[in-house]
């Protein structure tokens, strides 16, 4: 009864908060065991083959799935680490005695810290015969197709636009399945207007203010029956439409998986600004629970990016508690003040603003260092929010002030119209020819004297919102370079259809350039020559067998 | 909420629900009853929900008797169209010393002069009845057809659907802090939502009934105590009566869904409030569990919980008034087997109250401690 093995810290969940988390104490010696319920580690980002958005710093313009990759070798390199993956945190019982299921036995830990990292879970929508065979959820369809090469369906009906519904679209028609339209019940896109414009620029609609009324099938979904609703979020008479699918995707949000801090109790509130129920916790991520400290989506439904920092700052001060020598004390003491830094500075802008009153809501002051003058959008976003599609006042403002500088030879072009943080495209370049203004959180700019027209940025901009126009390529005809992540790839000298922004085909093109190296990283590189009227709207191709359409 | 109530029930468990509906079925108007969290959330949610009808003492014989007549007619008897969800397949009482069998035979004799159909079983006639049973060191045991399970929830929730039904309002959420009185005289509940003038308040508050007796300045002779509990995936049905050892101290029941439900007293468990789980629990539970049905050891255990015996000195239920304050009325200290016999405290309350001569012929007023009228009830986990 009394095998009971002593631990200085352990980590529940191996996704990025808790692998972070590991890895920021265990460098400073302390020893710890990583508890993973599935067979391997890195949480949601194995499924994740898209680039991540977010600072540079903390991987962004990586895809997921590599960024988990490498914090699992750091983690595996690490002698002070020992992993327990098939292992189920069960309990935290009252006497601090950790359980854990591993192996079909039941094992006991007696930690000097813990720290729980063990994200979110799916919500659901209530709608008739939400119960039929085909209805999934993002996640679901996520680790069928890109964990076990599974297709959910042929063609999907995808209910919300937040990132994860726009991402999971979007690698949905990647995966060769058609998405018939998204639909969203606010009035305005969820997610990033990147990720939708993605979307547009490939013909799915996105229907903002409309919502799923039912699933029609018999055993399995027919189709959907959606409806609009007015500004009071009420259906509106006589708008019903039926969608032909035979999948039903609901990505309608996450909540935090806070059962065991619940079971071990830990104080929580409701916010739903953070996705329901979460704890309680200080600035250093310790609940009301001495040293049980929380990172990631436990703590409130956020990115992967502040989960690594979060880990980090959870993970440094069980350091600090535990490692009690005056010069790492110093040390660790100046990481988590930038640690800190960081997270406020990835909160700082508009689209960070719900999750700053979510925090506010549980006592913590997000902004500190930055006051109230938080930056609010600089452009009109509502069209492109509402569409995915930019107005045409929008591009005017990316674009060069005189027709002259498009004479000057290739120049790249950022359509990213709206403030969140990401900085790969800043990052990237080498002749530093973007320029955030000193924010992560603004809007970039390229600086036409400086760019040369290489292209590096178009394969690193996890929003595929950069491109290379040279418009005087020839007398009567422009060079357009974007980034492409279909199958097959366009070969040199194949013709190709060409789409605008809105996925309309507008004319065709002569693939004149391919580039694919190990810096595209699978975004391939895409140099078409079109007639010169469309080298302001030719944004998008169709390669012949090659990506499905809405 | 009404400001105003002829009676005001304190706890919204199994016991205080039969109270609230006897009381409106005997006439009594304008009953408020009060809970404050959701009804059942007490020990009432929490238990075994065994029940069964040998006991060691006439008394909770009887009572046990009279309220599995109501467990059995539960739809009928209170008018409400809610499934119960008992199962009648016996509780099988196991002997594994000769003192064990002998206070069985002395059970069992009076069990049968009341009509309870129990009897003595031989290991072979044990290992029948149950056949994943591990009957080494067993020498015998007792078994009584009629015994089994119901749902706590539910019996609860008709119970209460029944008393609405006739006029009581039910107030859940709603917490007591004080009980306020002049002159020894009960005037008002004082609750966190608002204040209830009444004159008479029925104390049925399970674990927390000392402490609501405090209230009144009233000294209660029982404590409460933690008893855990735990609850496996289902399987198919492979036991049929609720399996108990006095000396192991266990009992296991499977539920019509097909899990097994299972708990054990504990040895030195403290006076305490305290609701949390153990890990020792799990630990001792599965091991006692396996040792008695080897099967179970494949099974999956999906949660643990714990709830609070309230004990009385005698282990047999206090439901009287009290001298101190007038209209003050307990019904608590049911040392474990509280929901069994739910049915007829409803109506022995109901008896006090009303001034009515008691129902059944039993002794079960507080003041028998003083007059040193106690039988001990031998048989309890
Ligand atoms: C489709 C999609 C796209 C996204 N895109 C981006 C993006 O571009 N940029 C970005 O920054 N973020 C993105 N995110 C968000 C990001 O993936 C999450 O915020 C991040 O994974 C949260 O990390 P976490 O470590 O808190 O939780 P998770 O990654 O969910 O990891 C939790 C881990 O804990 C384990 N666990 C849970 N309970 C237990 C237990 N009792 N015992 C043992 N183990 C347990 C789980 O198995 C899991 O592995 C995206 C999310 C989705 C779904
Ligand atoms: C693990 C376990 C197993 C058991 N197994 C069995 C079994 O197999 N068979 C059996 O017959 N019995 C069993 N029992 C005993 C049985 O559960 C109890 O005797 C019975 O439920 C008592 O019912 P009650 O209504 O008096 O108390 P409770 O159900 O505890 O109800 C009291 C209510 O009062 C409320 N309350 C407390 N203070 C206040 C306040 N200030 N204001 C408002 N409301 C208040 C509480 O919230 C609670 O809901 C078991 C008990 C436990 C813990
Ligand atoms: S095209 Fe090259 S030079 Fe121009 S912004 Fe992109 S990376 Fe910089
Ligand atoms: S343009 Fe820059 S800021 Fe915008 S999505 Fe691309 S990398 Fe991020």
């Amino acid at each position: 009864m009394n095998n009971i093995e002593k631990a200085e810290l352990i980590v529940v969940g191996g996704g990025p908060a808790g692998l972070s988390a590991a890895l920021a104490a265990a460098d400073y010696g302390v020893n710890v065991i990583l508890v993973e319920e599935r067979e391997f580690l890195g949480g949601q980002l194995v499924k994740q083959t898209h680039r991540f958005f977010g600072s540079e710093k903390e991987y962004a313009g990586t895809r997921g799935i590599d960024i988990s990759k490498f914090l699992v070798e750091k983690i595996k390199e690490n002698e002070n680490i020992k992993i327990l993956t098939s292992s189920r945190v069960l309990g935290i019982y009252n006497d601090k005695i950790v359980t854990i299921l591993a192996n079909n036995k039941m094992i006991k830990y007696s930690p000097k810290a813990l720290i729980l990292a063990t994200g979110a879970s799916e919500k659901f929508l209530a709608f008739e015969n939400n119960d039929l065979p085909g209805v999934f959820g993002a996640g679901a369809v996520q680790t069928l197709m890109n964990l076990y090469g599974v297709l959910p369906s042929k063609k999907i009906l995808m209910v919300g636009s937040g990132n994860i519904g726009l991402i999971v679209s979007y690698q949905l028609l990647q995966a060769g399945v058609k998405v018939a339209c998204i639909i969203e019940a606010a009035p305005r896109i969820g997610g990033y207007s990147v990720h939708a414009s993605k979307l547009a620029r490939m013909g799915v609609p996105i229907l903002t203010s409309h919502t799923i009324k039912k699933a029609v099938g018999k055993d399995k979904v027919e189709g959907a029956i959606i409806c609009q609703l007015d500004s009071s979020w009420r259906e509106i008479k006589d708008t019903e439409q039926f969608i032909k699918c035979d999948a039903i995707c609901l990505s309608v949000g996450l909540s935090p998986l806070t059962d065991l801090l619940k079971q071990a109790n830990v104080k929580t509130s409701y916010v739903p600004e953070l996705g329901g129920y979460i704890p309680l916790r200080d600035e250093n991520m310790e609940t009301s629970i001495k040293n049980l400290f929380v990172a990631g989506d436990v703590s409130g439904i956020e990115e992967a990016t502040s989960a690594i920092i979060e880990g980090q700052i959870a993970g440094l001060n069980v350091a600090k508690r535990i490692k009690k020598d005056i010069d790492n004390q110093v040390k660790i003491e100046k990481k988590i003040a930038e640690a800190k830094d960081e997270l406020e500075l990835l909160r700082a802008g508009p689209v960070g603003e719900k999750v700053r009153n979510g925090l506010k809501k549980i006592g913590l002051d997000p902004l500190k260092n930055y006051g109230e003058k938080v930056s609010t959008e600089e452009f009109d976003i509502s069209f492109l929010m509402k569409t995915g599609i930019p107005s045409k006042e929008n591009l005017k403002k990316k674009l060069p002030l005189s027709e002259d500088v498009f004479n000057k030879g290739p120049i790249a072009i950022s359509e990213c119209f709206q403030q969140f943080p990401c900085d790969p495209c800043v990052k990237s370049c080498p002749f530093d020819a973007i320029s955030e203004n000193g924010s992560i959180n603004n809007i970039p700019y390229v600086n036409f004297e400086k760019c040369t027209g290489c292209g590096i940025c178009v394969s690193k901009c996890p929003g595929l919102a950069m491109f290379v126009v040279q418009k005087n390529y020839t007398d009567s005809t422009s060079l357009v370079t974007l980034p492409y992540e279909f199958l097959p790839k366009p070969v040199k000298n194949q013709i190709v259809l060409v789409l605008n922004r809105e996925g309309t085909e507008i004319c065709e093109g002569t693939v004149k350039r391919v580039r694919d190296g190990k810096i595209q990283d699978k975004t391939t590189v895409v140099t078409i020559e079109i007639p010169k009227e469309y080298f302001l709207e030719a944004r998008n191709i169709k390669v012949d067998g090659g990506q499905k359409h809405g | 909420m009404k400001n105003r109530a002829s009676v005001v029930v304190i706890g919204g468990g199994v016991v205080g629900n039969s109270i609230a509906y006897n009381l409106a079925k005997r006439g009594v108007e304008d009953v408020v009853l009060v809970e404050r969290s959701f009804l059942a959330s007490g020990a009432t949610g929490r238990c075994g929900a065994g029940v069964r009808q040998q006991w060691g003492t006439r008394q909770n014989c009887l009572l046990a008797r009279e309220s599995m007549k109501v467990f059995e007619n539960f739809k009928d008897t209170l008018n409400v169209n809610v499934d119960i969800e008992l199962k009648q397949k016996g509780y099988l009482l196991l002997a594994y010393s000769n003192n064990e069998l002998e206070q069985f035979k002395k059970n069992i004799k009076v069990q049968n002069s009341l009509g309870i159909p129990s009897k003595l079983v031989t290991p072979q006639e044990a290992k029948y009845i149950v056949p994943d049973l591990n009957t080494d060191k067993l020498i015998g045991g007792a078994f009584c057809p009629t015994d089994g399970h119901a749902n706590p929830f539910k019996v609860t929730y008709g119970y209460s659907k029944a008393a609405e039904n006739l006029g009581v309002e039910i107030n859940k959420f709603t917490e007591v802090n004080e009980i306020k009185t002049e002159k020894g005289k009960i005037i008002g509940v004082q609750t966190n939502k608002g204040f209830i003038e009444t004159s008479k308040v029925v104390d049925a508050a399970g674990g927390w009934s000392q402490q609501i007796a405090k209230m009144v300045n009233a000294e209660l002779p029982v404590y409460s105590e933690r008893h855990e509990i735990l609850v496996t995936e289902p399987i198919k049905p492979v036991l049929d009566p609720m399996l108990m050892s006095f000396s192991y101290n266990i009992y296991c029941q499977q539920t019509p869904d097909g899990s097994f439900i299972m708990g054990y007293g504990p040895d030195n468990e403290p006076p305490s409030f305290d609701m949390h789980s153990s890990w020792q629990f799990l630990e001792t539970m599965s091991k006692k569990a396996v040792w008695l049905l080897p099967p179970l050891n494949k099974l999956r255990i999906i949660r643990q919980w714990a709830g609070l015996y309230n004990m009385s000195p005698d282990k047999q239920p206090i439901v009287s008034k009290i001298k101190e304050v007038e209209n003050f009325y307990v019904a608590c200290g049911f040392s474990g087997h509280g929901f069994m016999i739910a049915p007829a405290i409803g109506v022995l309350m109901a008896d006090i109250i009303t001034e009515s001569d008691l129902t059944y012929n039993v002794v079960l007023d507080i003041e028998r401690y003083k007059r040193g009228e106690i039988i001990s009830e031998p048989s309890v986990v």
